[in-house]
């Protein structure tokens, strides 16, 4: 015998009307929205791992002298205060002819220079004297290929030498002062296999993996949310099936059925509007700069995961939902029950804030970190609800009016509830507050204007000096020359022997004078604060742009979700606030009472997660003697008050629904 | 006693049903007053009309003496909250608060201060058999006993008129004529009228009148003699 479930699933479902057609369109939104969020985030993890991938030819693995085919040499110069990665390479004569570098076609012969197209973009823009002075001059630049670039903005540039060259010389290896870490490296190579990846990526993909710890969990709340939508609308008619005579089992089926038919149109939904939207993602910056399209694409097995696990999570919170409607006619919004919290949770947090705090003092390895930042997760997760709980009796006991009174009743009989609802914002908050309020990394605001020239003894710098005013006067660079005392660990030269230009004039002056410079490194390219800095800037940088852009889905995948569980509790609570209407209550109690319901955990928790990073970083950063970032402080200011209307206004949006379901007095009072 | 409540040649269309075709009631105060007849023929319309939560099409009702059919939405909001109580099926408390704060919600609506209004809430579970479950939620209450909470609560605010529409609908026999008997009683020594829709005639029975309606008009009129 067959099964009635499916065509009498499919019966329901079309004939649920129009209020049925909106709310299996929230649901499919909401699921549309949580792939998507979730494949975007994917994507960048990924792709910010095949990005450092394109960069580890850059400092290919040594091998020994014997073997060696040739030499290669790794160098940053900056221009505009963006980094220009140098790779000289010398074919040894003699040996065995080295394969090409990823992006190029063949080895480059001595004298070639290959650049990505951002930077033959910016050669062709800039005076000769600012940046092409740097480079071996020749009749035409080749091209790197993308199989050697991260990024279409990435500015790379190839040279061939002899391996008599200065540039490849055992000094242009000698990284003698901390600022030459990972900006500069000397190998002798037979091809250009490795694994270290290029300092302005190896970064990345530890901090986008960060982007989807913090998201994952919003994205679940957002699908459970979607789920509850549909069984809020479902219960009823259900309920009725089974006074019918459909068994329990039955109308679960058919639950499940149709969650999953929901679910899997939206989050199919959201996949291909991730496919559809890959070039547009593809032009959003992050780290070096914008991405090649297939770099973002995750490849079908993640995004056959992905809409999987959103209509899984979907189906399952729809039947879990259901389960109670399917068990007891009464259903869901009957509950006997508050469900209480107990103190254990409490204990649990305090322990595990004591484990963090024993911890977290001296250097931190990146995975202890995270494993640090899971466990506090952890921990919040668990005690959120508590908090809820106690807020919402606090609340209760004190409020005096009748919508204050309600929210608090509500906050303290479904805590988990009204925390799943806040909660992607509270640990979110955490995390943005403390990155965004993060160190800037060492000041270098001490190397304003300076440019360094480095010589191999000291004895050569007072030669050095003199011939650095004559290439700058020539130049055209206003600049005052001084050879910097070895003693001064301090100074730009980090210790080591050569020149300080102090140069006066904005950034083209500076371009120019480390233009008017470079022959003088003997192979090494004369460098200022951005070279200083870089190491620190570019993993701030990251981090800011993580913070934000993590802060801002958040705030659109919680605001989203807000906004359904908003709409459900009406759908969940028509009857009564349709009857309380009819006896005279005014909407806007009850209005007023669904919005504190939220505002008010999100306000307390929320605020207090955002403030409570703020001041951790604020402690880390005094303890460091780092300045506090302010921009990053006004940035999180703007986004919390941002997503806080955004939330406001996801609430509000249930307001016409509210004023919809209780119109009517012959649906509710019958 | 002089006449509380009246609705004089009422009217309501809904397209081509007619739902009331010109009907007279008058209610005076300690009055109640049964309105019966078979499903659809307008008793809901009716009983909706005469509380200000339905605007007639034809006709007038007047609260002692005044004129409601033609105040705005606002106006009859607040006057339902003032002057009326109202008793439904089932389903009107709010799950979330105890007992005590159910009743006390339309005093603190009025600007009551809460305390004051819990006090005064609290006084009515005793007479109504409640004793001791001020601080239950409606989930935790029998059908009978969350029926008398919402007695309790539309007799909170001391109204000049109950309006119960099928009030033990969903009750078995024995407790409906508990509930029915707290309800008449307890309105009654308020001083207030009450108007009940009812189907089963042993409920009607405990009102001093009987209405029936029948295709939206009166098809009879009782009046039982209460010992
Ligand atoms: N909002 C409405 N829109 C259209 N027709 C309505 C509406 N409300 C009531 N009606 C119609 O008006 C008539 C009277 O309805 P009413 O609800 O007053 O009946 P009732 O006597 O209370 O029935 P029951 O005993 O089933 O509750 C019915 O034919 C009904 O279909
Ligand atoms: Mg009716």
């Amino acid at each position: 015998m067959r099964s009635p479930v499916l065509p009498l699933t499919w019966h329901l479902t079309r004939s649920s009307g129009r209020r049925g057609l909106q709310s299996h369109l929230l649901a499919a939104g909401a699921a549309a929205v949580g792939a998507f969020v979730m494949l975007v985030i994917i994507a960048a993890t990924l792709g910010a791992g095949t990005r450092a991938d394109h960069t580890t030819w850059r400092t290919p693995d040594a091998v020994p002298a014997k073997q060696a085919t040739a030499v290669q040499a790794l160098a940053t110069t900056y221009v505009r205060h963006e980094p220009v990665t140098v790779v000289s390479l010398a074919q040894l004569s003699g040996r065995k002819q080295t394969p090409a570098p990823p992006g190029l076609s063949s080895f480059p012969k001595q004298g070639e220079v290959y650049v990505s197209p951002a930077l033959a973009e910016l050669l062709h823009k800039l005076p000769a004297n600012q940046l092409a002075g740097r480079f071996p001059k020749v009749k035409s630049y080749g091209t790197i290929g993308t199989a050697g670039l991260a990024s279409p903005d990435e500015l790379v540039a190839v040279v061939g030498r002899t391996p008599t060259d200065p540039a490849v010389s055992k000094a242009a290896g000698d990284t003698s002062s901390w600022f030459d870490m990972a900006q500069m490296e000397r190998a002798e190579i037979s091809g250009f296999g490795g694994d270290t990846a290029s300092m302005f990526t190896a970064g990345d993909q530890g901090i986008a993996v960060l982007g989807v710890v913090l998201l994952a969990m919003p994205v679940v709340v957002l699908s459970a949310a979607a789920g509850r939508l549909g069984a809020a609308r479902r219960e009823q008619r259900l309920a009725a099936l089974r006074l019918a005579g459909a068994t329990p089992r039955q109308i679960i089926a058919m639950t499940a059925l149709e969650a999953v038919a929901l679910g899997a149109a939206g989050a199919l939904t959201g996949a291909l509007t991730y496919v559809a939207s890959l070039p547009a993602l593809a032009q959003v910056p992050f780290g070096v700069g914008t991405w090649y399209v297939d770099t973002l694409w995750v490849g079908s097995p993640w995004l056959a995961t992905v809409v999987a696990a959103v209509t899984a999570l979907i189906t399952v919170s729809a039947v879990s939902m259901l389960r109670q409607v399917a068990t007891s006619p009464l259903g869901v919004a009957q509950q006997a029950n508050p469900r209480r919290t107990r103190m254990i949770r409490l204990a649990f947090f305090a322990a595990a804030l004591a484990v963090i705090f024993m911890f977290s003092g001296g250097g931190l390895q990146a995975e202890q970190a995270v494993a640090l930042l899971l466990l506090f997760y952890g921990a919040f997760w668990l005690f959120g609800p508590w908090v809820v709980d106690r807020l919402g009796r606090l609340v209760s006991r004190f409020a005096k009016r009748p919508a204050t009174l309600l929210a608090g009743r509500r906050l303290s009989d479904d805590p988990r509830g009204a925390w799943r609802t806040v909660s992607g914002l509270v640990l979110a908050g955490f995390a943005a507050g403390f990155f965004a309020v993060s160190l800037l990394g060492a000041d270098t605001s001490q190397y304003r204007g300076q440019v360094a020239v480095t010589t191999g003894h000291a004895f050569e710098a007072r030669h050095t000096a003199a011939e650095a005013r004559t290439l700058l006067h020539r130049a055209g660079v206003t600049a005052t020359v001084t050879t910097g005392p070895t003693d001064a660990y301090d100074n730009l030269l980090g210790g080591g022997s050569g020149v300080i230009a102090h140069v006066e004039g904005g950034q083209e002056q500076l371009d120019t004078a480390v233009t008017a410079l470079t022959p003088l490194g003997a192979g090494r390219f004369p460098y200022g604060q951005d070279y200083a800095g870089g190491s620190d800037k570019a993993t701030f940088d990251r981090l800011d742009a993580v913070t934000i852009g993590t802060l801002a889905l958040s705030f659109l995948v919680a605001a989203t979700s807000a906004g359904l569980t908003a709409a459900a509790n009406v759908l969940d609570r028509r009857r009564v606030y349709g009857l309380l209407r009819l006896a005279g209550t005014p909407l806007k109690v009850l209005d007023r009472a669904r919005v504190r319901e939220t505002v008010i955990p999100l306000v307390v928790l929320a605020g207090g997660t955002t403030a409570m990073g703020a001041y951790g970083s604020y402690q880390l950063n005094k303890a460091a003697g780092a300045t506090i970032n302010t921009s990053g402080a006004i940035e999180l200011v703007v986004c919390v008050v941002v997503g806080a209307l955004a939330m406001f206004a996801a609430i509000s949006g249930s307001r016409p629904l509210l004023r919809k379901v209780t119109a009517d007095p012959a649906q509710t009072a019958d | 006693m002089s006449t509380v409540l009246a609705g004089y040649g009422l009217v309501k269309k809904y397209g081509s049903t007619t739902a009331l075709a010109g009907v007279d009631v008058e209610v005076r105060g300690r009055d109640s007053l049964a309105i019966m007849g078979p499903s659809g023929s307008g008793k809901s319309t009716l009983l909706h009309t005469l509380a200000g939560i339905i605007r007639p099409d034809g006709g007038q009702v007047l609260l002692r003496g005044e004129r409601l059919d033609n105040l705005g939405e606002n106006r009859l909001s607040a006057l339902r909250r003032k002057r009326f109580g109202f008793v439904f099926q089932f389903g009107q408390l709010l799950p979330e608060l105890p007992a005590e704060e159910n009743v006390a919600l339309p005093l603190m609506l009025e600007g009551m201060a809460r305390r004051q209004a819990v006090v005064r809430a609290r006084r009515w579970f005793a007479p109504l058999g409640l004793d001791g479950l001020e601080q239950r939620r409606p989930g935790q209450l029998s059908g009978g006993q969350a029926q008398r909470v919402a007695i309790a609560r539309a007799l909170a605010v001391e109204p000049d008129v109950v309006f119960a529409d099928e009030p033990t609908g969903a009750l078995d026999q024995r407790t409906s004529t508990e509930v029915i008997q707290l309800l008449t009683s307890a309105t009654r020594d308020t001083g207030a009228a009450l108007v009940m829709v009812t189907h089963d005639a042993d409920v009607a029975a405990h009102c001093d009148r009987v209405l029936q309606v029948r295709d939206g008009r009166i098809s009879n009129y009782s009046q039982f003699t209460v010992a």
